[in-house]
């Protein structure tokens, strides 16, 4: 399997440790990954107020365009939830002829062009529909046994392109996928609540308060850690779980990892390739066992 | 119809504008079944329902619209339109309304914040989240900036203890002007339009 891999720019600092727990574990099951050369972020949510939306489409459309010269047919994966919704929604786009003439016409300024023929993916997708679970299975040499994991998806990468991959409210590829590891995805109260993204930056008092019942609904439905695929995600409820234990008075103390560094864990890689390091939580002692 | 002080309050020109932004006919699309509310992330703390944005707009009430905080705390969840009987994405709603209110000059610390992260963009091609917060810093004020500085001492430590803040700019795109003038075409072509 190969693919145009779109890291974003959440890969090159606050989720280095999923960058590179996903590059580990992708040679782990034979994906080749080829970074989009030259990538540039894809303007998230924010971008569009201040030049526009249809700028902000054609800023991310660079990011197909390079892809497609770099190699045709082939699909794009991301591993941000923000980038997947933004590349993708862009991507359908490019089934106007209208929007692909005058985005095209853009693109020129650079000697690019885009046919819009590419498919975007996101990680969890490729990992259950083209890998699939059992590959995974198979190369969890170090099962997580007896381990409790609340798996959290977060918003957009389930209910920007709808029905995509995946059921936008009850989403289940990530629980497939922490079954496959060996560990019991836990259900848990609030799974499907928005941690509130971007806003932890210009208004961190809304983010805790987000993200507060997120991680005591997993903690009482008794789970040893949190696993997310979404680098805002796994920052918000990972930085600001102090405040929020403060602020609401409670004990909770739940590493959150993203999925790509347990499944690291379970592959039998070291602790340097998973980035567990890189938890603010520390996750070493939920995972004695496997680290 | 006019306010107290005499300043037109209902603008019809203002609905019009709407409808013909990007998203405008999600705008006309709305029934007002009063769904998104009950499922939006942030609805008790916005000033405005995302129901009664749609609302005011059609009422022209360009004012109430543009200084509403609902634009900004929408985080763009998309949870409203999963759920929304006629489809309506209303976070592409608030992005275009976000860019009237820019344009109009109301200012927040989200917008502040969309600032200082654009021209990263257009400065590099691609965010360097460590130099974000204080760039934004900057941008919010001195006092505003030591408040922040003191109130998430906590969280930016633990974020550099765990190398999750990169103190220098991680490298950018090859040629910054090119996606400058990419974006300056498709600028020049969206006002065309418009
Ligand atoms: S959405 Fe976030 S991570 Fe993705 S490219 Fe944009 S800034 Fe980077
Ligand atoms: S859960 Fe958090 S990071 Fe994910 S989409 Fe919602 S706000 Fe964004
Ligand atoms: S759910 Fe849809 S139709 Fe109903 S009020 Fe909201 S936007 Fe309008
Ligand atoms: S996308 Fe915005 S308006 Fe819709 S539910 Fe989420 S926060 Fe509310």
């Amino acid at each position: 399997m190969k693919y145009n891999y779109f890291p974003g720019c959440a890969s090159e600092g606050t989720a280095l440790a999923n960058y590179h727990a996903f590059l580990a574990v992708a040679k782990k099951l034979g994906i080749e990954l080829n970074e989009i050369e030259d990538w540039n972020c894809c303007g998230a949510t924010v971008t569009s107020s201040v030049i526009g939306e249809f700028p902000a489409q054609v800023l991310a459309a660079r990011n197909l365009a390079l892809a497609e010269k770099q190699q045709r047919d082939t699909d794009i994966v991301t591993t941000c939830s923000s980038c997947y919704a933004i590349l993708g929604l862009t991507n359908n786009k490019f089934a106007d002829e209208e929007f692909k003439k005058k985005a095209n016409e853009a693109l020129k300024e650079d000697e690019l062009e885009y046919t819009g023929n590419l498919n975007v993916r996101f990680l969890l997708d490729v990992l259950v529909n083209d890998i699939g679970v059992e590959k995974i299975e198979a190369a969890a040499e170090k099962p997580l046994k007896g381990l409790k994991v609340a798996g959290y998806v977060g918003c957009q990468s389930v209910k920007a392109l709808r029905g995509h991959y995946d059921d936008p409210e009850y989403p289940e590829s990530l629980d497939k996928i922490i079954r496959a590891l060996g560990a019991e995805a836990v259900e848990f109260e609030n799974s499907n609540k928005c941690c509130t993204g971007a806003l932890a930056l210009t208004a961190p008092e809304i983010t805790v308060s987000a993200v507060h019942p997120i991680i005591d609904g997993a903690a009482k439905a008794g789970a040893d850690l949190i696993v997310t695929p979404c680098p805002l995600c796994q920052m918000n409820l990972d930085a600001y779980q102090a405040k929020a234990n403060k602020q609401f008075q409670t004990n909770n103390n739940l590493p959150v990892l993203f999925i790509t560094q347990l499944m690291a864990l379970a592959f039998g890689l070291s602790r340097k390739e998973a980035g567990l390091d890189y938890c603010i939580v520390s996750p070493y002692q939920k995972l004695s066992n496997w680290v | 119809m006019s306010g107290a002080d005499g300043v037109k309050r209902y603008d019809p020109e203002f609905t019009k504008r709407v409808y013909k932004m990007d998203n405008g006919k999600w705008v006309k699309m709305c029934m007002q079944c009063g769904i998104c509310p009950t499922t939006c992330t942030l609805r008790d703390i916005m000033d405005h329902s995302p129901r009664r944005i749609i609302q005011l707009i059609r009422a022209g009430d360009k004012e109430q619209v543009l200084k509403s905080n609902t634009l900004w705390l929408c985080t763009s969840c998309y949870t409203c339109a999963c759920r929304c009987p006629r489809g309506v994405p209303m976070m592409d709603v608030m992005h275009d309304l976000r860019h009237l209110a820019e344009e109009e000059g109301y200012i927040t610390n989200q917008s502040h914040m969309a600032k200082v992260y654009y021209n990263d963009v257009a400065k590099r091609g691609r965010i360097w989240e460590g130099g974000l917060t204080m760039k934004y810093g900057l941008k919010i004020g001195i006092g505003n900036a030591l408040k922040m500085a003191r109130e998430m001492q906590d969280v930016g430590m633990e974020m550099l203890k765990h190398k999750r803040l990169s103190i220098f700019p991680p490298k950018g795109v090859k040629n910054p002007a090119k996606l400058r003038a990419v974006l300056q075409k498709a600028a020049a072509l969206a006002k065309e339009e418009g």
